[in-house]
């Protein structure tokens, strides 16, 4: 019997258990077995109970005041948040970061499980581990409500906020996790995303004890609640959407599900600004959509230029044979040229769009720092655009043994060398004693962060846009060249002349090779 | 069932670590692929398996491309790598069930799936026991029934009797002789030649990412040979039959072995005869006169250079 027929019979059959992702019932047997998860709820659980019990112990009278509930769930919540937000994604992350290291992961693509379905599975069985402790700690939680001070829907809003942002936490490790660099560097990732973890803790702590001493029926709670909970599931949705690209196969469409997603996102949070911003006749969301984006697109840049030079055969075969249909693919499909003309594009389309909201009967607040904020933001871009260039042509004509995938690096460096240099030179050859009374701006130059200053804006312009057009015209070529070769390829056929093993003797069965 | 290698070639920046290599091979042949490390036996494997992408040329399982139609190829594919399942807080059962589950095998079908190859891999018994508590022999047979769970065609091994010890291996060997008798077409690759040559139909020698030699066990150990050893025993004169033997053309070594003398040859069959004839000749009484077939491990020391990319 083959797979096929296997199969065949048995879809109709496939109870619940069958329509669970295989992942989330393999991560979640390992979880149930694993010393590690039991001896992390234990400890959380016995912790709970000593830290409330000393808390009622300890307060005597002052038990009786009416902010005794609101204290101790801020204290239950801070234990039940650092352990969700250390034990959770670190195990998660690990035991990923342990597969991804030896040919479990390759297995996992030769079955018919997408890699999708293998992140949202990773994903869905840290959500139920994260759901367990935090139901294992509810006693403890509504037990506050008795103290008085706190309402129930408090409590069970400030848990959901608390479960979301250790879902992100959880993203953000698995994303880490799939990074393919080797032990030690991803060791020092793993830090960075600890010290981010570290500061989302204290954003939460402090959001939760704002909404609980605010009232979640406070407007600005809602407002704020509302636009955090936005930013937390696009970075959610974002670090899913690259984690999925990093376990892609190498040769497949790794860049399309990304750039559809940062695209969509970047269309709806903008239409969301915009109806914000006339709303409440203030630029201030459009700003921020702006910049997150500007960001974005900018470091999209670094991105496209450590993509394949030329896209895999998958990705070649996918390409639709018609003129539209290939003008449409080739922004979003995978390959250098193609990210950076998307990225190139989306970073034109965002400061128009932002400029284009500041017209003649749309003058709202903070008019002027959206217009400041896209020269801003225009000028950095200009720059990683001239710095991730320069490191590609580096790549191909001088660093020709460095692998693609590397071309950001060689970017980075430029970028730090540009930014520093210039001062550094200014400060040794030609300041005085005195240097920071004197006017410094200009030394900037070549330094993408620096735009905030505005009386050197021209010599920065002119500067990036020279750079930027010898760049692009350098490479013209090259980009020519990517854009014709992007159609579908052939497929290659058995020639006669195979070089063929004959048949053992012993078979019986005929051979097309004999 | 036929597998096809197309002119297939993959770079690695300057390296090329598979170049223009094809051959092919059929359902029911056990073909060995041999070769030097980094001959590129491991990327030509991951190219079939569709783990890797070639730069040019395919891998085509019956008519299915390895790199257009990477989905349905996997279907026709089981693939055992070189390394050993490693999962924590995990049963064998378990782990097979979870692959099952992975290939879209559903309920009661699945559950006897797994049990049927549990039953055929001999992983019955243990079936229950954590996989980091196996030895490494278990393991690789657990890695064999994960790679049988969709029923492939085509089994592709590689180094799967690394580190086994005896027993294991002939375990092994036995499966592989009975996957090979359900007409599964089997690529395999190890650096035990002895082995291979017992279980293998066919060979495939590769080094510096191109085919030495491909063929047939029993062809390549006649034709593949340049040189050939002769075990010669004459009624008389073992001494001065030594003599002579070192003074003849294309004779390389001479040695005594008991009443035999051993030469070894360079050249075919046809110089075996000719030394035959010149021996008959110089009026020694050739009692025996037998050849000593070469085997797979001199065929490779013979065709390779033991150059790495």
């Amino acid at each position: 019997m083959t797979a096929e027929s296997i199969l065949k019979e048995s879809g109709a059959r496939g109870g619940l258990g069958d329509r669970i992702n295989p992942i989330v019932v393999k991560e979640l047997r390992q979880a149930v077995q694993s010393r590690f998860v039991i001896a992390t709820l234990l400890t959380l659980l016995s912790v709970q109970i000593v830290a409330i019990g000393i808390y009622v112990l300890a307060s005597g009278a002052s038990l009786f005041r009416f902010d005794a509930g609101r204290q101790s769930f801020l204290m239950l919540f801070a234990i039940l948040q650092s352990i969700g937000m250390i034990f959770t994604p670190l195990y998660t992350g690990a035991r990923l970061a342990a597969e991804r290291s030896d040919t479990n992961v390759d297995l996992l693509f030769i079955t018919t499980i997408k890699p999708r379905s293998i992140i949202a599975g990773k994903m869905f069985a840290a959500m139920t581990l994260t759901a367990l402790i935090y139901s294992a700690c509810m006693p403890f939680m509504t037990f506050t409500y008795f103290l008085r001070g706190i309402d129930l829907p408090s409590i069970f809003i400030s848990l959901g906020v608390g479960f979301v942002v250790v879902i992100a936490c959880v993203q953000v490790a698995v994303f880490v996790a799939l990074i393919p660099v080797n032990r030690a560097l991803k060791v020092i990732f793993g830090l960075v995303a600890l010290i981010v973890f570290g500061v989302a803790y204290f954003v939460t702590m402090f959001g939760v004890n704002d909404l609980i001493g605010r009232g979640f029926v406070a407007r600005f709670s809602w407002q704020l609640a509302v636009s955090l909970g936005a930013i937390t599931v696009f970075l959610i949705g974002l670090f899913f959407v690259m984690s999925v690209a990093l376990i892609m196969p190498v040769s497949s469409n790794r860049a399309l599900p990304v750039r559809l997603f940062i695209t969509a996102a970047w269309l709806l949070t903008g239409v969301a600004a915009l109806t914000g911003s006339l709303i409440e006749e203030d630029y201030r969301l459009l700003i921020v959509w702006l910049v997150t984006f500007e960001i974005i697109f900018a470091l999209a840049l670094f991105a496209s230029v450590s993509e394949r030079d030329r896209p895999g055969r998958r990705v070649l075969r996918s390409i639709p044979r018609s003129l539209l249909g290939r003008a449409r693919t080739f922004f979003f499909f995978s390959g250098a040229a193609n990210g950076l003309a998307w990225a190139s594009l989306m970073i034109a389309l965002t400061l128009a769009a932002a400029v284009a909201c500041v017209g003649p009967f749309l003058v709202y607040r903070n008019a002027d720092d959206l217009i400041d904020g896209a020269k801003w933001m225009g000028g950095m871009c200009l720059y990683f655009f001239c710095y991730s260039m320069t490191g590609a042509l580096l790549r191909r004509h001088m660093f020709t043994r460095v692998g693609t995938e590397l071309t950001w690096l060689i970017g980075a460096m430029l970028l730090i060398v540009g930014s520093l240099a210039p001062f550094l030179t200014g400060y040794i050859m030609v300041f005085k004693d005195q240097w920071w009374s004197e006017d410094l701006g200009a030394w900037w130059v070549g330094n993408p962060f620096a735009w905030g200053n505005k009386g050197h804006r021209v010599l920065y312009t002119s500067v990036g846009g020279v750079w930027a057009v010898l760049v692009a015209a350098m490479s013209l070529p090259w980009f020519i060249e990517r854009l014709r070769s992007f159609r579908p390829t052939s497929r290659v056929t058995a020639s006669d002349d195979i070089e063929s093993v004959p048949r053992a003797m012993a078979s019986e069965s005929p051979s097309a090779t004999d | 069932m036929k597998v096809e290698i197309v002119n297939l070639k993959k770079h690695f920046g300057v390296t090329r670590a598979v170049d223009d290599v094809s051959f092919a091979f059929s359902s029911g042949q056990i073909v060995g692929f041999v070769g030097p490390n980094g001959a590129g036996k491991t990327t030509t494997m991951r190219i079939l398996a569709t783990l890797d992408e070639p730069t040019a040329g395919d891998a085509l399982i019956d008519g299915v491309s390895a790199v257009e139609e990477p989905e349905r190829a996997r279907q026709l594919v089981g693939y055992v790598p070189d390394s050993l399942p490693t999962h924590r807080d995990m049963s064998v059962h378990e782990y097979l069930d979870f692959f099952a589950r992975a290939y879209g095998l559903k309920g009661v079908r699945r559950e006897k799936v797994v049990e049927g190859v549990e039953e055929f891999t001999g992983l019955t018994e243990i079936h229950n026991k954590m996989l980091v508590a196996l030895s490494k022999g278990m393991k690789q047979r657990v890695s064999l029934a994960r790679a049988l769970l969709h029923d492939p065609q085509v089994l592709i091994m590689d180094e799967p009797a690394a580190g086994l010890d005896p027993r294991a291996r002939i375990e092994l060997r036995e499966l592989l002789r009975a996957l090979s008798s359900q007409g599964k077409a089997i690529l395999i690759s190890s650096h035990i030649l002895t082995e291979l040559s017992e279980i293998c139909h066919a060979a495939v020698i590769i080094e510096r990412g191109n085919v030495l030699m491909a063929g047939e066990i029993a062809d390549l150990l006649t034709d593949g040979a340049r040189r050939r050893t002769v075990l010669i025993r004459a009624l008389e004169g073992r001494e001065t039959l030594y003599r002579e033997l070192l003074e003849t053309p294309r004779i390389l070594k001479v040695n005594f072995a008991g009443e035999e003398v051993v030469a070894e040859i360079d050249g075919d069959d046809q110089a075996c005869c000719d030394l035959l004839a010149t021996l008959v000749r110089r009026g020694h009484r050739v009692v025996e006169f037998k050849q000593q077939r070469a085997n797979l491990e001199e065929i490779f020391m013979n065709v390779t250079k033991g150059a790495t990319q």
